[in-house]
């Protein structure tokens, strides 16, 4: 709306000037995005000022004066375009958007800025960048789109949000996430309530001095999210249709399977009793006696001590009776995704209005995993008057879906961690165990066999392969459903006064009420043989009230000046009731009244306030040189009243040298350089279960700790009067260019530090408490991000536009609270970072004895499990083996590569997201190779291992005797490269001609096919390597496959 | 100046939305600000009935439900309870002993920091009490109760992460630090001696504040204090003590009857329990129960999976005509020789192994829910006997051990054994009495003995090779944990 304002300012003045006329000449000016037609295109005369601007269809008409030949086309945002009249009386132009947006405005804190006079470092992503994928969430649009910003993939969970970290890591403690700001104040709902389709905007506010107005949250950056605005125009009414699947996008790991499986447990079992020093021919016979009675379950027609035969091998007679083995065949089906979009917008003078409605309905590719949102929302402004203007923004949500239950990443209900890890031997149905076949229920239905059916006549599945669980069914008999309602509003009214002054003020309010539903069944697993059921009632009000007095003005038409000042409280109340119950009465009714007995009931309130003022001046001289500053004060409720205030504060300056005179190469279009300092603090204080803790600094006693009928109260804290903000601390360097009117880009240095880290320090154990919080602690981040676009090619029909971002960082420890703290697979130290691995230092396979060697912590001449190979003192004993540091998680670099090829009304776009270097712990991978399965899967890897003396290799030999010489626990062994290319997103677009549209009596229309994570490059089939940030692997949702139908219709 | 003017008063209008005083000021409401706890006594009991529920609780995960967890972790290390299958792993790190010497073992760690959480919780309590308001009575009984905890959580302490302490004293090899008042800095490891020094003050001074009354069982009076005292000088070989105090602490409590000895041991009003927790249902842990490893009944994949059995060899010192005989069923994996209780209280999933235990039931299936004896009169008298038999009052020790054997064994006489025969028959009937209360680890490493496994009914799989354990042997001391040894430059590690 803006460039159409500047635009008509322009055209306005243009047509001032008449000369004389002889002919007309019209046409309609349109372009691939807008179809049925650009408004307020300046139409000029080459060589004159005579000219007009297009009307509200795109259309114009012009007198032409005899002499004329040529005419411009210019509008902002598109690039200029000029046309020799000829004889015609009809010039009709498509116009091309300028990739460039050098005349951008940029979203920033309580305001917008003009991108050339901006100091700070931002990155804006349009809504078409994101308008034709298929994505249910605005955090899977950053993926690989702008430079700095890492994210994680989503999971296959329908609705899932991935993990954004912008610069690095910001934190160890407390959050490292960014703010999310919808409409100019912070979000407080989940963002997967946004439907993407509303969003005209979405900027990323890198650096501190930009994102410093938001000081109080803004430590880790700012995601500002701007929904659409109804725009002068005809009244538009569009709707998007889109029809897809969802599959599997990572392959499962290679895994052994039933004929290979069963020689390697032989094996075990065999070298488990040579460990212990029998004979070998007694080791083999106990190894055959002892095969089936270990696994439970002999796939085979032939008797149980014959399956592996005294020499190791499978009997050459074993025909296999079982079907159905692989448990991800009946967990996994081909999900399907619906999405319809309805908007409607308009504007007038003084109103516009902006009313969407979407329907998403997205089935995972695990049972029982779906999604469900319906999202409604209007936008409207007004300006009754001169001097007043206001406007409110009013969305709700409802959504309910069912999770599956990866959450615990060994947890027996999770499908992936179960159907993964269960051995190739284990079938999902009960069968015969001598013929095969079936066993059949007193209807006629397969039965589900969860290992322990003794009454049967089964065995026990072997114990790693969870007897007595059935993930199959219990995914399908268990519930784990939400049902969330978000209302979020947020109004303004702004007035203007004494020529220069305006007063805001925005309220802002989000409402979630949250129902988690929970059912465990009666007949297998956690819940059985009561039935269990939890129901969690979740409400969360966020509450952002400021008042803002800002004064702009240009002074003797050089000295542009803009300066507010203003007041923010913010209030935050989240309120949790649950209740569990079990003893189902009644099948089917899984409401709390249907069970008998209480097993808890709990409640509580948490409240979170901040109160900020805070003041911002810019001053611009002559486009040339610009300066920024800004100052903030907030008291955080999370603080002790001496010390809850923090001040934080920021300076900018930029110099746009191209537009000194001295500057002459027309070959550079814009050369700017600009730098930033500024503070952010950071008070998100998180406590070890990651949930945030909103009273760090009181002594507490928690309650809940009745003694049967007795109130009764636990320690649960040590006071911390002295905590205070952690403050993010950070220098931004950077040059923005443009060069042969095709391509812009930008480089950027920053260096980011976190002071007084909001540490969990961990206490003596002897205190009675495992830690407390302490502001002790200084982390750096730095990095590199370069980020290039423009036109590669543009022809009549043709264009290919480009772009890519690469970007890197380097995380450090400078200042902490202890020598070291080793956390998981990661040590903290000084001088390295966050995601150093400090890991066993595995060294390989002894050839002559197939065991595992670590390089060992000390020499002990008497221990035999040490010896000396060369310089290098090695053991078997992991308890002996020395950890070390081994490479880090976080990557060399990191980045996405987009391109766009359109020729005529088909535009093909293609994102592609990387991360090279960094390593990755690749924990499942790790229980695959056991050298003891004892009823677990295996990857085919352990068909490398050691066998025979002289055996050259990486894998140890298979043993179920691991008291000492354990090659599963954690070691270097199972690091990884971590790097990775994905296939993001490809989209195939049509867009109908003009001829076709008003044949249908539309005015504008597309078709189109996407698709979304086509492609995964890295070192290991199957593994989720941008899972997280710390580099580790979880049995977690895999991400989906999507491929999508859309159609788009303007009426 | 005008401008000038109406930028102040702008800025005056802004300024004065700030907000009203006490804006900022929250507080929890699942939590009360410690300050407030020890105003008054009331409020200060509800912080000792804490420590009482802190037994009970679930701690990191679901193999460490507080003492009883502990309970199960000091048998498996023993030989006496046999795991008859792996099942879902909970504690066959432990039976193969391989997790206790694991510093990075998160159940070493559990072990540790309950212990000491039950210290900082009656440190606070001590330190603060006697500036409460309220009657002088109620401090007494609270600081009494306190300085027993201390004294107990000490005492187990000692006993798992110190060398054995070696009757007749001078114990100078390294115990546990000594905490006795609220701290933020942990200390050094104190001498086994000291530990025992101290102990002995906090479980005497305790003993002089309190009396016999209580509200509930799972409370400490006079008789928990002395029997804490007595299982103490029992450890130091202390006799005269140990024999005296466990009398003492077991006057006004019965022996339970031969019905009562098959209610399940899940019950806090048995006549014969002096200490107990006291589970009631909406306080449920599910799976992080005692009952949830040891009972025969509910449905875990641990029970259904791996039913704790007797060792056969301790079985079969058991009379035929000792109604504790039938707490555990020699032929349970025959279904037709089967006790039918165990029929009717598992369900058909169930693995039944010979030898399986039917002492230990669980409220229900569904429900782990079930009080956990710590102290019963039975122990007392065997502490007595035990103590009389090594004090060399061999008769006394027979007539005492008579009074709780004939009780369970109709048929039981007066036994004619003397010396060390006579101690034997004391042991043997102190690891049948008290089979899966948590004595076992003590006994041995108390009295120097190995772990001998040899020709029972342990499973292979299940111990990997672990039949024996030389007595005194640097295993018998569980490893610091490593969270201890990273937070506490003071701290120095067990021999490994």
């Amino acid at each position: 709306m803006t460039k159409a304002l500047l635009s008509l300012f322009v055209g306005l003045l243009v047509t001032a000037a008449s000369f004389a006329q002889t002919r007309t000449v019209t046409g309609r000016i349109t372009s691939p995005d807008e179809p049925e037609g650009l408004i307020g295109v300046n139409v000029l005369i080459k060589g004159t000022t005579v000219g007009v601007v297009t009307d509200l269809d795109g259309n114009y008409s012009l007198q032409l004066p005899t002499d004329a030949k040529t005419l411009v086309f210019s509008y902002i945002g598109y690039l200029s375009k000029e046309e020799a009249i000829g004889n015609r009386s009809i010039v009709n132009v498509s116009m091309n958007p300028d990739t460039q947006n050098l005349e951008e405005v940029i979203i920033t804190a309580y305001g917008t800025a003009d991108k050339g006079n901006f100091t700070g470092a931002a990155v804006a992503i349009k809504a078409d960048q994101i308008a034709n994928r298929p994505i249910n969430n605005v955090a899977n649009a950053l993926e690989g789109q702008a430079a700095g910003v890492i994210t994680t993939s989503a999971s296959g969970q329908p609705g899932s949000t991935p993990q954004v970290r912008i610069r690095g890591i910001g934190s160890v403690n407390s959050s490292s996430s960014p703010l999310y700001v919808v409409d100019g104040v912070p979000y407080d709902a989940a963002i997967g309530n946004l439907n993407p389709d509303d969003i005209e905007d979405i900027t990323i506010l890198k650096d501190a001095s930009s994102a410093a107005l938001y000081g109080s949250r803004a430590a880790n950056g700012v995601i500002m999210i701007t929904t659409k605005k109804g725009r002068k125009n005809k009244p538009t009414f569009n709707l998007k249709v889109q029809q897809g699947t969802a599959s599997r996008a990572l392959p499962e790991y290679d895994r052994v399977n039933a004929e290979q499986y069963y020689p390697l447990t032989w094996e075990s079992l065999r070298n488990g009793r040579l460990t212990l020093n029998d004979e070998p021919s007694v080791a083999n016979q106990f190894a055959s006696t002892n095969l089936i009675p270990t696994l439970g379950y002999n796939v085979y027609d032939v008797p149980n001590n014959q399956v592996v035969g005294t020499d190791g091998l499978l009997s050459p007679n074993a025909v296999n009776n079982f079907v159905g083995t692989d448990w991800f065949d009946e967990l996994q089906r081909t999900g399907n995704r619906s999405e319809y979009n309805l908007t409607f917008s308009g504007a007038n003078e003084t109103n516009d209005y902006y009313a969407s409605f979407g329907y998403l309905d997205e089935k995972g590719f695990i049972l029982n995993s779906d999604f469900e949102r319906f999202a409604g929302r209007l936008n409207m402004n007004s300006s009754p008057t001169k001097w007043l203007k206001t406007g409110i923004n009013l969305s709700a949500t409802l959504s309910e879906g069912n999770n599956a239950r990866d959450g615990g990443s060994s947890s027996f209900v999770n499908p992936f961690f179960t159907a993964r890890t269960v051995g190739p031997i284990y079938p999902v149905f009960a069968q015969n165990m001598q013929t095969g076949g079936f066993i059949l229920d007193e209807f006629g239905k397969k039965i589900y066999d969860t290992g322990d059916l003794v009454n049967l006549g089964l065995p026990f599945r072997g114990a790693g392969s969870f007897p007595g669980r059935h993930v199959v069914q219990e995914t399908i008999l268990n519930i784990d459903s939400f049902d969330r309602d978000v209302i979020s509003a947020r109004a303004y009214a702004e007035i203007s006064f004494l020529k220069h002054f305006t007063a805001r003020t925005n309220i802002a309010q989000d409402m979630t009420s949250l129902l988690n539903l929970g059912y465990d069944n009666t007949i297998v697993g956690d819940g059985a043989p009561a039935g269990r059921t939890r129901r969690e009632n979740v409400r969360i009000n966020g509450l952002t009230f400021n008042q803002i007095v800002s004064y702009t003005n240009t002074i003797r038409e050089k000295h542009f000046i803009d300066a507010l000042v203003g007041h923010e409280n913010y209030d935050f109340t989240r309120t949790v009731q649950s209740i569990s119950k079990q003893d189902q009465i009644l099948a089917g009714n899984i409401e709390p009244d249907n069970f008998v007995t209480i097993n808890s009931a709990s409640g509580r309130t948490d409240k979170d306030k901040i109160e900020s003022y805070f003041s911002r001046l810019n001053y611009v001289y002559d486009d040339k040189y610009s300066f920024s500053t800004s100052i903030r004060t907030d008291g955080s409720s999370r603080f002790f009243e001496d010390v809850r205030w923090g001040t934080f504060w920021s300076v900018g300056a930029a110099w746009n040298i191209d537009k000194e005179n001295f500057f002459n190469f027309d070959f550079i279009d814009m050369l700017k350089i600009r730098a930033s300092y500024g503070q952010v603090g950071n008070n998100a204080i998180q406590n070890s279960g990651g949930g945030q803790s909103y009273y760090p600094y009181q002594a507490l006693y928690d309650l809940g700790f009745n003694n049967a009928s007795e109130p009764g109260i636990l320690q649960a804290s040590l006071a911390a009067r002295e905590l205070l903000w952690e403050s993010n601390n950070t220098y931004d360097f950077g040059l923005d260019f443009a060069f042969g009117k095709r391509f812009s880009g930008t480089v950027e240095y920053f260096y980011r530090e976190s002071q007084n880290l909001l540490f969990d320090v961990p206490l003596s154990l002897t205190t009675g408490l495992n830690s407390r919080f302490q502001n002790i602690g200084t982390m750096s981040n730095n990095g590199i991000e370069f980020s290039i676009q423009g036109e590669v090619i543009r022809t009549n029909d043709f264009t290919w536009t480009s772009s890519l971002n690469i970007s890197t960082f380097n995380n450090e420890f400078k200042k902490l609270p202890f020598d070291e703290q080793i956390n998981e697979t990661k040590k903290f130290v000084v001088g390295r970072s966050i995601y150093d691995f400090w890991l066993r230092d595995w060294i390989g396979v002894d050839p002559e004895t197939g065991e595992g060697l670590y390089r060992a912590e000390e020499y002990n001449a008497d221990d035999a499990a040490t010896k000396i190979v060369g310089i290098d003192t090695l053991t078997t004993n992991f308890q002996n083996a020395r950890f070390h540091f081994a490479g880090q998680s976080i990557p060399d670099f990191f980045g996405g590569w987009t391109n766009s090829f359109s020729y005529k009304g088909f535009t093909l776009g293609t994102l592609i997201s990387f991360s090279i270097g960094g390593d990755f712990y690749d924990g499942i991978y790790a229980r695959l190779m056991s050298s003891d399965p004892s009823g677990g899967a295996l990857h085919t890897d352990i068909l490398n291992r050691w066998q025979n003396p002289g055996d050259i290799t990486d894998v140890p030999r298979m043993n179920t005797n691991l008291n000492a010489n354990n090659t599963n626990v954690g070691s270097d062994r199972w690091l990884t490269d971590g790097s990775w290319l994905n296939l993001r997103s490809i989209n195939l677009s049509y867009n109908f001609s003009r001829e076709m549209l008003q044949k249908m009596k539309l005015r504008g229309a597309s078709v189109y096919l996407a698709g979304e994570n086509l492609g995964w490059l890295s070192s290991r089939k199957g593994m989720f390597v941008s899972e997280s940030f710390q580099g580790t692997s979880s049995n977690t949702f895999t991400p989906a496959r999507t491929f999508t139908l859309g159609l788009n219709v303007n009426f | 100046m005008k401008k000038i003017v109406n930028k102040i008063a702008i800025l005056a209008l802004v300024m004065s939305f700030g907000c009203a005083d006490g804006y900022l000021d929250t507080a929890p409401t699942d939590a009360v600000s410690e300050s407030a706890v020890f105003t008054t006594t009331q409020n200060a009991f509800s912080a000792l009935n804490g420590i009482h529920r802190s037994l009970f609780i679930r701690y990191d995960s679901q193999g460490q439900p507080g003492e009883g967890g502990v309970m199960i972790m000091r048998e498996v290390l023993g030989e006496d309870v046999v795991m008859t299958g792996i099942a879902n792993r909970w504690f066959v790190g432990t039976t193969q002993w391989v997790t206790h010497r694991d510093e990075n073992a998160s159940d070493v760690r559990f072990v540790w920091r309950f212990y000491y959480k039950v210290i900082g919780n009656a440190n606070l309590l001590i330190a603060n009490i006697d500036n409460a308001a309220g009657p002088q009575a109620e401090k007494d009984e609270i600081k009494g109760q306190a300085l027993a905890y201390r004294a107990w959580a000490h005492f187990n302490l000692a006993q798992i992460f110190g060398e054995r302490y070696k009757m007749g004293g001078g114990n100078s090899q390294l115990g546990v630090p000594i905490v006795l008042e609220p701290i933020t800095e942990g200390g050094a490891r104190n001498t086994v001696e000291e530990v025992y020094t101290q102990v002995n003050i906090d479980i005497d001074a305790a003993i002089a504040l309190l009396d016999d009354g209580r509200n509930a069982k799972s409370h400490i009076n006079i008789n928990v204090a002395k029997g804490i005292k007595a299982r103490i000088a029992l450890a130091q070989g202390n006799w005269p003590t140990a024999a005296s105090l466990a009398k003492e602490a077991r006057t006004g409590f019965e022996l339970m009857s031969a019905s009562q000895l098959y209610a399940g041991f899940n019950d806090v009003a048995n006549p014969e329990w002096i200490w107990g927790s006291q589970q009631i249902d909406d306080q449920g842990t599910f799976f992080a129960s005692y009952f949830a490893y040891m009972s025969l009944n509910f449905s875990s994949t641990n029970i259904r999976g791996n039913p704790k059995a007797i060792n056969r060899l301790l079985y079969d010192k058991i009379t035929t005509t000792d109604s504790r005989k039938k707490l555990w069923d020699p032929n349970a994996a025959t279904a037709a020789l089967r006790d039918p209780f165990i029929d009717q209280v598992t369900l058909s999933n169930f693995a039944k192994r010979n030898f399986m235990n039917r002492k230990f039931v669980a409220q229900a299936n569904a429900s782990s829910v079930g009080d956990v004896p710590y102290m019963r009169a039975a122990e007392m008298y065997l502490i007595e006997a035990e103590a009389s038999a090594r004090g060399g009052n061999g008769t006394q020790a027979a007539q005492i051990l008579f009074t709780l054997a004939s009780k369970r064994d109709v048929a039981y006489t007066l036994t004619s054994n003397t010396g060390d025969a006579l101690i034997e028959e004391i042991m043997t009937q102190r690891r049948i009495e008290l089979w899966g209360e948590g004595f076992r680890f003590y006994d041995l490493k108390r009295l120097n003995l190995p772990l001998d496994r040899a020709g029972s009914n342990h499973v292979e799989a299940v111990i990997l090779g672990k039949i024996s354990e030389p007595a005194g042997s640097i295993n018998w001391q569980w490893q610091i944990p490593i969270a201890e040894l990273n937070a506490n430059d003071l701290m120095v590690q067990n021999p490994s």
